[in-house]
């Protein structure tokens, strides 16, 4: 089959754009899950699409193909573009703008006086397209689902009219939600009704520790999200990449959690499966269908709420942890007291003695705050976890550490 | 839902040039710049092949159409949803601008829905009169290219006046902070907006060309992949224009570039992953790490 830059499957390229993009350092060999002729047109389109962004290096294993992409100095997500990319038959399009066209006049028709204005389009042209009832009615049932067009019943007739216009948001607020919301391409489309002309001060805006990726991941977000404000259940299938192997669950979705240190993206819920509390990575997710309505979800809301201030990041295992740490600055070091008390997410922070802070909190996993103790290396003075192998562990990995940078220097 | 041909680069791109179409014959070079603006690297390909070969059967090969009106599309339920999310955000007020017509919409998300859990906890405070009134300003001046003369505190607590011309508005989530980023004289500063006391807008207009980002500097690592790590760092600096190397075994090189200005940031970031990484250049940045793993090994008398 010839090659074509749009697809149908979104779920196909997630995941060439997550390996391109995150990890970058695969040859096409190494992509063994899929075939040789899959990458190679999956490549050409991601290339074909984010052209301005793709990079490639040789390496003894072969050329291998990534994304770079400074999300500082690149005011628009340009993986946006993927989503611009679903494949469409010439029927689609043409009843597409011939719809919207006949629709346009604020009046109701019927199906039939559709049919009927629609052929009217085909004067113009030596072979015209003429379409049957059946497949008008689906596209137009198809609007009606998107909320571009509404259909009223009245005895045996269906009535279609156009949705309602709005005026858009300025530019700006678009690209900046765009930007940092979930779903935000949703805003990208929007943006995209804005005539080519009609510059404001959009491409003025940039954002720093800016996380692209879950873009990728929207259309399972919406399903999770459309669910959650219904109270519904989600049925979910899910990766478990340390076995290589996928697995269902119903969950009770409670809360969105997003990361502005790792960009990643995660659903704290009520397993039914497990019953208990987990947290399951979006990115992993390759499936998800809204359920049926909870009757007792404010009561598990309620629950996961009464946890909440005891998750540093998002595990939530069984028992309660202690941590504790001390931290030492100087006379003109007062930044440093400012840091521990902005990026602290819980417990308590107070004064030892002149220069010296003890940070203390009561949490479910200990472990996820041993990257944020690490950022004090050089002043930690004193350090305590209620759970020993995680101190153990910690303190081996400072050995390590200084180990790993005195040997380099005695070479 | 979202994964629709209606959102598609192809369907804007035939949107615009119909709007063309509708009034007079759109010339060849309206319609490559429209697939250029609006599709792929490969779009002109495909998009005017269709076109020539009348496949679509909206545009006749000298450029007439049986189409009546410029073309529009309503919002979907989706957008409207999406809109009606964002208006709730304490942030969308700060852009002093209200939509019409989505009171009844239900939102996608409420803000007690979906948070950032890791951000910093001193962000700006959207709420205050102050603040929104600097802020206000920057969007003026960034619309009518004007400069803001204004007095401010530094980091260090020390007032500081500038006469600044703003180029970028820039958001961290991470600190939930905006900062103005702009130019005094040769000068490219950046002013957290919430650190100003006073501002006026200078009614002249200024002109500015050059882009306010420097050079960048490069810092190279060595990771060996146990416990994650590989997916743990190249998620964690993701945002980086950024190159990885397969080594061979479980062994990578990974080569981030950086903005000179977040060295410590990067250091402090470095630093959290701990045995995991191994930085080798460049010198000084590797220097400073080492000292203060070494004067850690000698305050826990490791």
């Amino acid at each position: 089959m010839a090659f074509n830059e749009l697809i149908k499957n979104f779920a196909n390229i997630r995941d060439y754009m997550r390996e391109f993009y995150v990890y970058g350092f695969k040859s096409r060999e190494d992509f063994t899950s899929k075939s040789l002729r899959s990458y190679d047109d999956s490549r050409r389109r991601i290339e074909s699409w984010l052209s301005d962004h793709m990079s490639f290096s040789f390496t003894p294993d072969g050329k291998n193909v990534f994304i770079s992409v400074d999300s500082r100095s690149c005011g628009s997500n340009p993986l946006f573009k993927a989503w611009k990319s679903r494949s469409f038959t010439d029927g689609d399009i043409a009843l597409h703008f011939i719809l919207m066209d006949i629709l346009s006049e604020d009046k109701e028709l019927t199906l039939k006086e559709i049919l009927e204005e629609a052929d009217t389009y085909n004067g113009m042209f030596e072979e015209g397209r003429v379409f049957d009832i059946s497949t008008v009615r689906k596209k137009l049932n198809e609007y009606v689902d998107l909320g571009i067009v509404i259909s009223r019943k009245e005895g045996r007739n269906t009535y279609y009219k156009r949705g309602k216009e709005y005026e858009l948001p300025a530019r700006e607020v678009l690209r900046f939600f765009s930007e940092i919301s979930p779903c935000g391409v949703l805003g990208s489309f929007i943006e995209d009704k804005y005539d080519r002309s009609h510059k404001g001060i959009e491409d003025t805006l940039s954002f720093k520790h800016h996380y692209i990726t879950s873009t990728i991941d929207s259309e399972i977000l919406y399903t999770i999200l459309d669910a959650m404000g219904d109270k519904c259940e989600v049925d979910i299938t899910s990766v478990n990449h340390r076995r290589q192997e996928t697995f269902t669950d119903t969950i009770i979705p409670l809360k969105l959690k997003m990361s502005a240190q790792s960009g990643r993206q995660y659903i704290m819920c009520f397993s039914i499966k497990s019953e208990k509390m987990v947290a399951y990575r979006v990115d992993y997710i390759v499936d998800a269908a809204k359920g049926e309505a909870v009757s007792y979800y404010d009561e598990v809301k309620c629950k996961f709420a009464s946890m909440e201030e005891h998750i540093w990041g998002v595990s939530i295992p069984h028992a309660m942890e202690h941590v504790m740490f001390e931290i030492c600055y100087g006379k003109y070091e007062e930044y440093i007291r400012d840091r521990l008390i902005r990026e602290k997410r819980c417990g308590t922070v107070t004064l030892v003695r002149e220069g010296v802070l003890r940070f203390e909190a009561d949490v479910y996993d200990s472990t996820e705050l041993v990257p944020w103790i690490r950022t004090f290396i050089g002043r930690i003075t004193a350090l305590e976890f209620s759970n020993k192998g995680v101190e153990r562990r910690f303190r081996e990995d400072l050995l390590r550490m200084y180990e790993m940078y005195s040997e380099e220097e005695a070479k | 839902m979202i994964f629709s041909e209606v959102y598609g680069a192809y369907y804007n791109i035939m949107a615009d040039i119909l709007k063309i179409a509708v009034r007079r014959p759109p010339s060849q070079e309206e319609i490559n710049a429209i697939i250029s603006e609006k599709g792929f690297a490969e779009t002109n390909l495909f998009f005017n092949a269709d076109l020539y070969e009348n496949r679509y059967k909206l545009m006749t090969g000298d450029g007439r159409t049986p189409v009546k009106k410029a073309p529009t599309m309503p919002l979907t339920t989706a957008q409207k949803r999406w809109l009606k999310a964002i208006s709730l955000d304490p942030r969308f007020s700060l852009f002093d601008i209200t939509i019409e017509g989505i009171e009844d919409v239900k939102p996608l998300f409420t803000p007690d829905m979906a948070e950032v859990f890791d951000k910093y906890a001193d962000g700006d405070p959207y709420e205050d009169d102050f603040y929104r009134e600097h802020f206000a300003m920057v969007l003026t001046a960034l619309r009518e290219e004007k400069s803001i003369d204004l007095h401010m505190v530094s980091g260090k607590g020390k007032k500081r006046h500038h006469v600044l011309t703003p180029m970028r508005l820039e958001y961290s989530e991470k600190d939930d902070k905006f900062r103005v980023i702009g130019q005094e004289g040769r000068n490219v500063l950046t002013v957290n907006i919430a650190r100003i006391l006073e501002a006026s807008l200078v009614p002249q207009e200024v002109r500015i060309d050059k882009e306010p980002y420097l050079d960048k500097q490069e810092v190279t690592l060595m990771l060996y992949d146990t416990r994650k790590a590989l997916d743990r760092v190249l998620l964690h600096f993701a945002h980086f224009e950024k190159e990885a190397v397969h080594l061979g075994g479980k062994r990578y090189k990974i080569t981030l570039r950086y903005f000179p200005d977040d060295e410590t940031e990067i250091l402090i970031r470095l630093m959290s992953f701990g045995s995991l990484i191994r930085v080798v250049s460049p010198e000084p940045l590797k220097a400073e790490l080492k000292k203060r793993v070494d004067r850690q090994h000698d305050l826990l008398s490791l």
